[in-house]
C-alpha cells in the first residue's frame, strides 16, 4: 500500500515537473485540446438550449377549428358531440369568441380599442388534440374535419414542428458524428506528445528496465502525464464554452425582449461539465497508453 | 544460486559467443570470470540477468528457470541481483544522488528511508560530496563506482559486475575491489568479470576462464 502510494506520488511529481520544464509547449498542447474539446462542448451546449426553446413553444400537435359566422349554438352544440365521441381526437376545449376578445385585448393591453369595435371580429374555435400525432393521421383528421357543416378553417401547425424536430434530430447527429471525430483527434495529440516525451526520456526507461522497473511502472508516468493533460484541456474547453455563453447572453436576451418572452442560455450542466472531464481525461489516458505500449514494444525489440 | 547448464549463444548475426557452457556457482561465492576480448564474459553476465535469452541449454537464478519465467515476473528478479555495466548506463540528466535513487524508487522505497540508504551507498564508495553533481563531471573511475553504488544500494543478493575496473588506474582498482570483497564477506554472490590480474591471483575467489566462447579449467 506504501509502496503503492510512493509509486503514485512519484509519477504524479515526475509529471508536473515534465509539463512544467516546457511551459510553452506545454500550454500549446492544452490549449489545443482545449479548443478541440470545446467544438462538441459548445455544439451541446448550443443544442440543448434550442431544445429548450422548442419544448417551450405551444403545443405543435394542437388543431384548431374556426367556425363561420352564422354557426348558431346549436350547431355548435351538435358539432361538439361529434367531435367529443371521436376516437382520433384526445381532448377538446372549445373557446367562444368573447372570451378569445377579452383574452387577446388583455394580452395585448387594448381594452379600450377593442371596447369600440362594433362587432367582435374573431370565430368561434376549438382548440383540440389529435390521439395519434404523426403526420399522416393528422392530415386524415384535417381533411375530416374540414368537411363539417359550418367550419370555416382548420389550422394544423404539425409540418412546422415536425420540420424543427428534423432539424434537431441532424443537430444531435452531427454532434455525435463531430464528437466521435474529435476524441480520436485528441487521442491522436496525447499519442503524440507521450511519443515525443518517450523518445527524449530513452535512456532512463532502458536504465530502469535493465534494474528491476515493471512496464507498469514505467508506463505510469505517461499515463499520468496524457490524464492530466486531458484534464486540463478539458477544463480549459470548459472555460471556453463558458465564456462563449457569457459573451452572447446579453444578444440573446435582447431577441427575447424582441420576441416578448424571457429566455436565458443555460450553459454546461453539472453532469455534462462532469462527463466533459472525465471523457477528456479518459481520452488522455487513452492515447498515452497507445503510445506507452507502442514504444514500449519497440524499445523492446532492439 | 546460478547454474548453467550446457547453454549456447548464438547472436543474431550467426555469431557463436557461448558454446555449451556449464557451470554452478553457489550462494555467497565471488567467481572472477576472465579472457580474451570477446571471450563471451559480458555475454553470460546479460544471461545470468536474462537481459538476453540462450539459444539452447537452461539457466537457474535463485532456484528460478529463466527461460519459463513470465515475462512479468523478470522485473522481480533484477530487483534481487545489482548490475554494474560495461557501458556504466548511467543517467546524464540525472544528478549522482538521482542516479542512486533510481533503484529504490522503482522498488517502492520511501523518500525518507531511499534517501538514507542512497547516502550510505554514496559514501561506501567515497561519492557523498559529489550527490549533487552530475554524472558528466564526474571521472571515469567515479563514473564506475557510481554505477557500483547504484548496484548495492539495494542490498541485492547477488551483484554481477561487468568489468567493474575496466578503465582505472591500479590504485582505484584495487580500491574497489576491496569494496568487492567486503560485500562477499557480508554475504553477497558476486560475479566479476575483469582483466586485473593483481585482483585474481589474490585468490579471493574462484577463476572461470573463458576462450571463444567456452570455459577452460
Ligand atoms: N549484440 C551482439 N550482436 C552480435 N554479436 C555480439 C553482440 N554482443 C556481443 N557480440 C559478440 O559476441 C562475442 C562475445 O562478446 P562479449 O561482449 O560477451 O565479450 P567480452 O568477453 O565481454 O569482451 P570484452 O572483454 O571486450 O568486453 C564478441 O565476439 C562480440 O562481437
Ligand atoms: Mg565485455
Amino acid at each position: 500500500m506504501k509502496t503503492w502510494l510512493t509509486h503514485h506520488l512519484q509519477a504524479l511529481r515526475a509529471t508536473l515537473t515534465q509539463m512544467l520544464a516546457t511551459p510553452f509547449s506545454s500550454l500549446f498542447t492544452l490549449f489545443a485540446i482545449g479548443i478541440t474539446l470545446s467544438l462538441p462542448a459548445g455544439m451541446a451546449v448550443m443544442l440543448d438550449n434550442a431544445t429548450q426553446v422548442a419544448s417551450n413553444l405551444p403545443n405543435p400537435n394542437e388543431i384548431s377549428i374556426y367556425m363561420d359566422d352564422n354557426a348558431t349554438p346549436a350547431d355548435i352544440k351538435k358539432l361538439q358531440t361529434t367531435l367529443s365521441t371521436r376516437t382520433d381526437i384526445a381532448h377538446t376545449q372549445f373557446v367562444d369568441k368573447q372570451t378569445a376578445l377579452t383574452q387577446i385585448s388583455q394580452q395585448l393591453g387594448l381594452t379600450r380599442l377593442v371596447n369600440e369595435l362594433p362587432k367582435n371580429p374573431l370565430p368561434d374555435a376549438w382548440i383540440i388534440t389529435p390521439a395519434d400525432t404523426d403526420a399522416q393521421h393528422i392530415t386524415q383528421l384535417v381533411s375530416t374535419l374540414q368537411k363539417f357543416p359550418h367550419v370555416a378553417l382548420v389550422q394544423a401547425d404539425y409540418k412546422w414542428s415536425q420540420r424543427l424536430d428534423a432539424i434537431l434530430q441532424l443537430g444531435h447527429d452531427l454532434f455525435t458524428l463531430l464528437a466521435g471525430i474529435l476524441a480520436v483527434a485528441l487521442a491522436a495529440i496525447t499519442s503524440n506528445t507521450i511519443r515525443l516525451q518517450i523518445s527524449t526520456r530513452h535512456a532512463e526507461i532502458e536504465v530502469s528496465r535493465l534494474i528491476g522497473a515493471t512496464d507498469r511502472y514505467i508506463r505510469r508516468p505517461f499515463l499520468y502525464f496524457g490524464a492530466l493533460q486531458g484534464l486540463l484541456g478539458g477544463m480549459i474547453a470548459w472555460g471556453v464554452v463558458f465564456v462563449s455563453t457569457q459573451l452572447l447572453t446579453p444578444q440573446v436576451q435582447h431577441l427575447a425582449t424582441l420576441y416578448a418572452t424571457t429566455f436565458s442560455i443555460q450553459p454546461l450542466s453539472l453532469m455534462q461539465s462532469a462527463a466533459l472531464l472525465l471523457i477528456s481525461t479518459a481520452l488522455g489516458w487513452i492515447g498515452a497508453y497507445f503510445a506507452v505500449s507502442r514504444s514500449l514494444a519497440r524499445i523492446e525489440k532492439r | 544460486m546460478i547454474g548453467l547448464e550446457k547453454v549456447s549463444k548464438r547472436y543474431p548475426n550467426g555469431h557463436d559467443a557461448l558454446k555449451d557452457i556449464t557451470l554452478e556457482i553457489e550462494t555467497g561465492e565471488m567467481v572472477f570470470l576472465t579472457g580474451h576480448s570477446g571471450a563471451g564474459k559480458s555475454t553470460l553476465i546479460k544471461l545470468i540477468a536474462a537481459i538476453e535469452r540462450p539459444t539452447s541449454g537452461t539457466i537457474y537464478v535463485n532456484n528460478h528457470q529463466l527461460g519459463k519465467m513470465r515475462r512479468a515476473a523478470i522485473p522481480y528478479l533484477r530487483r534481487n541481483m545489482g548490475l554494474v555495466f560495461q557501458d556504466h548506463k548511467l543517467l546524464f540528466d540525472r544528478s549522482v544522488m538521482q542516479n542512486v535513487l533510481l533503484p529504490l524508487e522503482i522498488a517502492g522505497f520511501t523518500h525518507h528511508d531511499a534517501h538514507a540508504r542512497a547516502r550510505a551507498a554514496l559514501d561506501k564508495v567515497g561519492l557523498l560530496a559529489r550527490e549533487k553533481a552530475y554524472p558528466i563531471a564526474l571521472s571515469g573511475g567515479e563514473q564506475q563506482r557510481l554505477c557500483i553504488a547504484r548496484a548495492v544500494v539495494s542490498r541485492p543478493a547477488l551483484l554481477l559486475a561487468d568489468e567493474p575496473t575496466g578503465n582505472l588506474d591500479n590504485e582505484y582498482a584495487t580500491d574497489i575491489m576491496l569494496m568487492f570483497k567486503a560485500f562477499h564477506q557480508a554475504g553477497t554472490t558476486i560475479v566479476i568479470s575483469t582483466h586485473d590480474q593483481a585482483a585474481i591471483k589474490s585468490g579471493a575467489g574462484r577463476i572461470v576462464h573463458l576462450d571463444h566462447g567456452k570455459i577452460i579449467s
